[in-house]
């Protein structure tokens, strides 16, 4: 079997001294993310994507990775000690894990979450080289139509799985489709939405949409929003050990967060938050004695912590087997692959095979990585909540500037930066889930490319769509995930497990 | 975010709420998408032309942005009371307009603390003194990330 050989070519890539380098920098800026609430993992890989330009696009990809995984687990440090989600997907953790942290079991409960996540991303990483080869040979088959069904179950996916209203989020992704057609139209020569600015003739890039919605649009919510009081769990971590009683609950809990956050970070629009949401709701339905949750069971750390770092690592799938996005970080790494000249898509495993290896095997080296920076430097990340965020958020607006501008030393971009920062803002204001305006916005020309090719095979009959078996398949897929989130039973479902807070 | 139904913010003008005004976003932006794509040629299903996909988008925009309007009036949450915080607003992104302008002709230094003093001002709690050692300290910390350790190519100082 090829298996072997293949891991064996990723680990040779992986574990060059620049590449090692390079995942322990992702992981190390991935942490400081996850630690500090107010900055998330997308707002960070957009700023240092521009950075990564310059680097070998492996290298560039072992890190933006090393942010992404590193953020799950740093952000259950700032749940369990103060009791604030440092990424939203550690929101769960702060019921019981903060709880936990009050009884005395802060150690504990820092424990069970990282040697939960790193037995899930060990998991997760096997998952990925298992699977993608297949789902790869999948994909080669595809043709214009399949493409186009596929990433429309992308985008309704992704807006059944977002939160808040259905509706507003498929005008965003629409939003988003439109914003990705700016510039001159590939087939056509035409221009669209310039408004006569020469510039935009190149269309918006992403770099500066995302660090202005993701980021500085987040700031300007923060500064906007009265600041909470951080409650510091100050009594000194003294025990890291599980009792035996404390291991035996937590261990069946780690594995079924584990296969659920595996599920449901390779379907597109999951990714770590859902999955954290979903290992919780898990072990509460399993659990002997519920009532214990909610006062320190340390199944519901165990369970949503495994859940979130598998599904952030499986959630690379579609993405490095297909060039599908399934949440936003997945879509600036697309837009990273393309910068550097890669067609994302099943080629990549077949043309860039040390590129797509070097980059599971890195994945695991990471997962090593973050359980030695988190257990023994834990004081050191406690340290940092004690940066008061009017002083953070001017580094945040810093490395935003840095970002943006050193993409091509553009003030344009940075102008196009400050206006989606407003934006982004009001989004938040209004409710307006701003992930799927990303995805849409990534997707967008593609879609249209296979719409335009598909339509063109088959001579302007949009039947194309049914008759080709996979991509009526896909088709019926979406339409059954469209009418099941319609479905007032399932919508209450949805909505409790968006809501368990 | 879930809505609390005995909010006062219920009792606000219907303009207040949150969909309405949503709403009126997506319709704007699709009507300004309509307008701007009059003239793009369409084209055929077979062969698409420049405004087909954009004109259709927007044509679907319009119409999700008016169910969004519907159900905002029929109910749902308001805007929060409070005067928006337009400090926030204006100097947060300006820091990021002010950094781009200075940086190539006076360097990375300068451009750093002028947008943490532009910055600055976009919060009600800054204080003097914590922004200025903000300001060095950001200042050292960009030369030695990004121009001795990632290699950018900008300048530092002021070039003459």
């Amino acid at each position: 079997m090829d298996f072997l050989a293949n891991l064996g070519l990723g680990f040779g890539v992986a574990l060059t001294p620049a590449n090692l380098g390079f995942a322990l920098i992702g992981c190390l800026v991935g942490t400081l993310v996850g630690v500090l609430p107010g900055i998330g993992p997308v707002a960070t890989v957009a700023m240092l994507l521009p950075l990564t330009f310059h680097l070998e696009p492996v290298s560039g990809l072992i890190m933006l990775a090393g942010i992404f995984y590193g953020a799950q687990y740093g952000g259950s440090t700032t749940a369990i000690l103060v009791n604030m989600p440092g990424e939203t997907s550690s929101v769960v953790t702060c019921i019981d894990g903060h709880q936990m942290a009050r009884n005395g079991r802060a150690g504990a409960a820092l424990t069970v979450a990282a040697l939960g996540s790193f037995f899930a991303g060990t998991v997760a990483t096997l998952m990925i080289a298992l699977f993608s080869p297949p789902l790869a040979l999948v994909g080669q088959s595809f043709g214009a139509p399949e493409y186009f069904s596929l990433m429309a179950v992308g985008l309704i996916a992704a807006v059944v799985l977002a939160h808040g209203s259905i509706v507003k989020a498929v005008a965003m992704v629409l939003l988003g489709l439109l914003l990705g057609l700016v510039g001159t139209d590939g087939q056509t020569g035409g221009q669209r939405f310039t408004f006569g600015v020469t510039i935009l003739s190149d269309g918006i890039g992403f770099v500066p949409l995302a660090i202005g919605i993701f980021g500085l649009g987040e700031v300007i919510a923060n500064l906007v929003a009265p600041q909470q009081r951080r409650e510091l769990v100050s009594s000194r971590i003294s025990n890291l050990w599980l009792t035996k009683e404390e291991f035996r609950q937590a261990w069946p809990a780690s594995v079924r967060g584990t296969l659920i956050g595996s599920v449901l970070g390779v379907l597109p629009g999951g990714g770590a938050t859902l999955s954290a949401f979903a290992g919780y709701v898990l072990e509460k339905k399993v659990a002997r004695d519920p009532s214990r949750f909610g006062k320190g069971a340390i199944e519901g750390v165990a369970g949503p912590e495994s859940a979130n770092n598998a599904g952030a690592q499986t959630s690379f799938i579609p993405m490095l087997t297909l060039g599908i996005p399934g949440n936003a970080v997945m879509a600036l790494m697309i837009g990273a692959l393309t910068i550097h000249g890669i067609q994302p898509g099943p080629q990549v495993m077949t043309e860039r095979p040390a590129l797509f290896w070097g980059m599971i095997a890195s994945m695991w080296i990471g997962n090593v990585m973050l359980l030695v920076i988190n257990l023994p430097m834990i004081g050191l990340w406690v340290q940092l909540l004690k940066v008061p965020y009017r002083q953070l958020y001017l580094a945040i607006l810093l490395f935003s500037a840095i970002g943006v501008y050193t993409v091509n030393n553009n003030t344009f971009e940075v102008i196009l930066t400050a206006l989606f920062g407003i934006v982004g803002y009001i989004f938040i204001r209004l409710e307006c889930e701003p992930a799927p305006l990303l995805l849409g916005f990534i997707l967008g020309p593609l879609m249209e490319e296979n719409l335009r090719r598909a339509m063109r095979i088959s001579g302007g009959d949009p039947m194309i769509f049914l008759n080709r078996p996979i991509s009526l398949g896909l088709l019926i897929a979406a339409a059954l995930l469209l009418l099941v989130v319609a479905l007032p039973a399932i919508r209450g479902k949805r909505e409790e497990v968006f809501q368990e807070k | 975010m879930s809505v609390n139904q005995t909010s006062p913010a219920l009792s606000r003008h219907f303009l207040y709420r949150k969909d309405v005004l949503a709403g009126l976003l997506f319709i704007a932006v699709a009507a300004i998408g309509l307008w701007a794509s009059h003239d793009y040629p369409i084209g055929t299903t077979t062969r698409m032309g420049t405004g087909y996909v954009p004109r259709m988008l927007c044509w679907i925009l319009l119409g999700l942005g008016a169910v969004v309007f519907a159900q905002g009036l029929r109910g749902g949450g308001s805007l929060e009371r409070g005067r928006p915080l337009w400090r926030a607003m204006i100097f947060a992104p300006l820091s990021l307009l002010v950094f781009a302008e200075l940086i190539a002709p006076f360097g990375v230094v300068m451009a750093t603390i002028a947008l943490v003093a532009v910055g600055a001002l976009a919060s009600r709690e800054s204080r003097q003194l914590e922004v200025i050692a903000a300001a060095i300290l950001l200042a050292l910390l960009t030369v030695a990330i990004f121009v001795w350790g990632v290699g950018l190519p900008i300048p530092v100082w002021p070039e003459f």
